[in-house]
């Protein structure tokens, strides 16, 4: 039997106006099943008004949008069948209890979610002790559980997440990606968009970038740490000096002295290595090194920074990693 | 990036139970059912009435403004008719803005436009099924609210036979078939206003307008009803549709009223319904964000739009044909005192043999500037008596302060010193209503 490849999103030349602003210029976005993407970029990059798109709240100016299969209009309708998600803050009838509202969303969905869907939908997000409390007592974090929740319901092929874990605590936040992980495993696409990074790394297996409204950056992780900038790591060692010195010797990396205390070293994963080894040839004792900006950091700082033109090793990682670890 | 797929082509995961309209209308209906001023609305639409005839039972006073207002301790189709009067001009418009005027805007205000345009349902589907459940709604509780105050009108004052519009005692069964048609014809004008509620709350998305939208629009045509003497713009007001029910009353029943309303009602729901869509359809569903620009710039838009269509409409309520004329009011009230003349004695045990009729000679003049047009009417109402020692008749004269509305409505009243009292005494030595004290009255305007 002859079957045809289908992809969970595949956008074509996206464009959307609001007056003279453009918030999203001709974006082209394809997502396979069971991919988790990563939907990055600063405030007001369009990440927003692309996944309205995505869910046909807004019509583009230009462009089409086929989810699953199924082109999507507008208007709604068969090609959100198995689309679940949110954008922005999940939003809710504050006069009905958490299992109310999604009682009434299943019913919109017209698949008879019964109760015990519910009831299960409700303990995966860790809700169900809240479950008849009216929503209008919810705090942010059991909201996006709510909409977690919601979204389950509809037991989607594609789900798009904005901000998924934004108002959790450590342990939603680990169990949102822990989630976001088993449903990719059973075939789920899954659209992420979220500000929080290194979350986004932790999960992902691809990632694009917008910036000013237009994707700047497309690839999987692994195409990620081979175009990535340096990183930048917080070195301490039992003597400063000598290290600056050993690292001078090793090619394509920047250090300097962090402003706290310590070092700030800018380098390739493999430099990084080589200056590892070279600390430890010259029994240099190194105290504490960790990760400040990682490769999706690094790109992604390099990628939105408001300097055009500039080429990507001529960033200052450690700059950034310096300013962090002051402010830590 | 392209995978292949586990089934393909675009299979789906869950088949669709039932349509989108049917899955939208059950949810929109267990939302404004679930809503706190739904449920005030129902207990006010089934108690109201009851309360009210309890009142009334409890005091002598009669709301003898409204019309048939003076047959309430008289008559139980008086109460339910009494609350249809009052109901037409602002129980279903509240009623109708209550329902309808924030189902759109409340998913504004919640932000929950995006929750249910994400799911397995068009925007077709959800207008359509928010109309629905507005639409059920608005009939469930003119239903509610048409057998709770005829429940309470039978229950407590009794099915007694009532005096009609034309002053003939009408049989208790013929009053009940009267009374709840007269209900059910003002289901068609109750949508229309629903609609209106429905298109102010697209439009704005502002529920405070929404809801009250109607009401306003109802108090403008009690304003406008007061100004113009023409009928053709008054008959266009959703409002007037309530009034077709007045014409059944009537001895000579006459229908063109209801046929209008119906018409109008029809045109009303048509357009308002055709242009809320076509703001949905063509809507962005932003947060923070408006396409359409700031959001005081909806109601600021609706306001300048009103004003103009308001002062359109008072220039247009002189233009056509005029309805009151002094001889329609004439002829009606002299036909209608000698039929509650004969009544009345009939209640006081004279013989009246069938097809009596009284040399009646009615002169109306309207109060202050010419006889043309509703307002403030006199007429004197010059009786001829037949007496053995009278050549050849006696002359009595009676003066009536008429109260003429526009759409051929009329409260008649003389002093007491002519007629007698509110009440008096029948044959049988019991109070009743004299009917004669007040005169209540309609003309076919058309």
């Amino acid at each position: 039997m002859y079957i045809r490849a289908v992809d969970a999103v595949r956008a074509t030349g996206l464009v959307k106006r609001f007056g003279t602003t453009t918030a999203v210029d001709g974006v082209d976005l394809v997502i396979g099943s069971g991919e988790i993407r990563g939907l990055l970029g600063p405030n007001g990059a369009g990440k927003t008004t692309l996944l309205r798109m995505l869910f046909g709240l807004i019509r583009p100016d230009s462009g089409s949008v086929e989810l699953l299969g199924h082109r999507l209009d507008h208007l709604g309708g068969d090609a959100l069948d198995a689309v679940g998600g949110f954008v922005e803050e999940p939003s809710f009838y504050p006069y009905l209890s958490g299992r109310s509202n999604l009682r009434l969303v299943a019913k919109l969905d017209g698949v008879g979610a019964g109760a015990d869907e519910i009831e299960d939908a409700l303990r995966r997000v860790d809700l169900a002790g809240r479950a008849d409390d009216r929503v209008s007592g919810y705090s942010t974090g059991m909201r996006q559980r709510l909409g977690l929740a919601a979204a389950l319901l509809r037991r989607p092929r594609l789900l798009l997440l904005d901000e998924p874990t934004s108002g959790l605590d450590p342990g939603g936040t680990r169990a949102v990606a822990a989630l976001v992980r088993e449903l990719a495993a059973g075939g789920v696409a899954v659209l992420l968009s979220s500000h929080q990074i290194g979350e986004l790394e932790k999960v992902c297996d691809s990632f694009t970038v917008l910036r000013h409204g237009r994707v700047v950056w497309n690839g999987t992780a692994a195409e990620l740490d081979a175009q990535a900038p340096r990183s930048a790591y917080a070195l301490f060692t039992s003597d400063d000096a000598l290290a600056i010195e050993l690292a001078s010797r090793v090619p394509a990396i920047r250090i300097q002295s962090a402003a706290r205390g310590g070092l700030v070293v800018a380098a390739r994963p493999e430099s990084m290595d080589e200056l590892v080894a070279a600390l430890g040839d010259a029994r240099v004792l190194i105290r504490r090194l960790e990760l400040v900006v990682s490769p999706l950091e690094s790109m992604f700082f390099a990628l939105t920074a408001e300097h055009d033109g500039a080429a990507l090793d001529e960033l200052e990682p450690q700059q950034l990693a310096d300013t962090i670890l002051a402010g830590a | 990036m392209t995978t292949v797929a586990p089934a393909a082509p675009a299979a789906r995961a869950e088949p669709r139970i039932g349509s989108g309209v049917r899955n939208s209308y059950e949810t929109e209906l267990s939302k404004l059912m679930a809503q706190l001023p739904t449920r005030i609305l129902v207990l006010i639409c089934a108690l109201g009435p009851l309360a009210f005839a309890a009142v009334l039972k409890v005091q002598s006073g009669t709301p003898s403004d409204a019309l048939f207002g003076f047959w309430v301790h008289s008559s139980g189709f008086a109460v339910s008719l009494v609350i249809l009067g009052f109901a037409g001009s602002w129980g279903f418009p509240i009623i109708a803005g209550v329902l309808a005027g924030d189902l759109f805007s409340s998913e504004d205000r919640h932000g929950t436009w995006k929750t249910i345009l994400t799911r397995s349902c068009t925007r077709e589907d959800v207008f359509a099924g928010k109309l629905l459940a507005a639409g059920t709604c608005a009939i469930g509780l003119t239903l509610v609210l048409g057998a709770s105050s005829l429940i309470a009108g039978l229950v407590l004052v009794g099915a007694h036979a009532l005096v009609n519009l034309s002053g003939v005692l009408t049989s208790p069964g013929r009053m009940l078939a009267l009374t709840v048609v007269s209900w059910l014809i003002c289901l068609l004008p109750v949508l229309a206003y629903t609609s209106l509620a429905v298109l102010v709350s697209v439009a704005t998305r502002n529920g405070i307008l929404g809801v009250l939208g109607p009401l306003l629009v109802a108090l403008i045509t009690q304003l406008l009803d007061l100004i113009g003497k023409g009928v053709i713009v008054h008959e266009l007001l959703i409002g007037s549709a309530f009034e077709g029910w007045h014409g059944l009353f009537t001895s000579h029943p006459f229908f063109g009223q209801v046929a209008i309303g119906t018409l109008v009602s029809v045109a009303w729901i048509a357009a308002c319904l055709a242009a809320s869509w076509r703001i949905m359809r063509r809507r962005d569903f932003l947060t923070g964000v408006s396409s359409s620009g700031p959001s005081w710039r909806a109601p600021i838009k609706v306001v300048a739009i009103g004003t103009a269509v308001i002062a359109a409409l008072a220039f247009g309520c002189s233009l056509g044909p005029t309805g009151v004329t002094a001889y329609r009011v004439a002829y009606t009230i002299g036909n209608e005192f000698n039929n509650v003349t004969l009544l009345q004695q009939q209640l006081i045990g004279r013989r009246v043999p069938p097809n009596a009729r009284l040399y009646v000679q009615p002169q109306c003049n309207r109060r202050g500037t010419k006889a043309i047009g509703p307002g403030d009417w006199s007429c004197n109402v010059y009786v001829y008596l037949p007496q053995p020692n009278s050549v050849p008749y006696q002359l009595t004269s009676v003066e009536y302060d008429v109260s003429v509305q526009y759409n051929g409505c009329y409260k008649a009243q003389s002093p007491p010193a002519f007629l007698g009292g509110q009440s008096m005494l029948d044959a049988a030595g019991r109070q009743v209503t004299n009917p004669l004290f007040v005169v209540y009255g309609c003309f076919n305007i058309l």
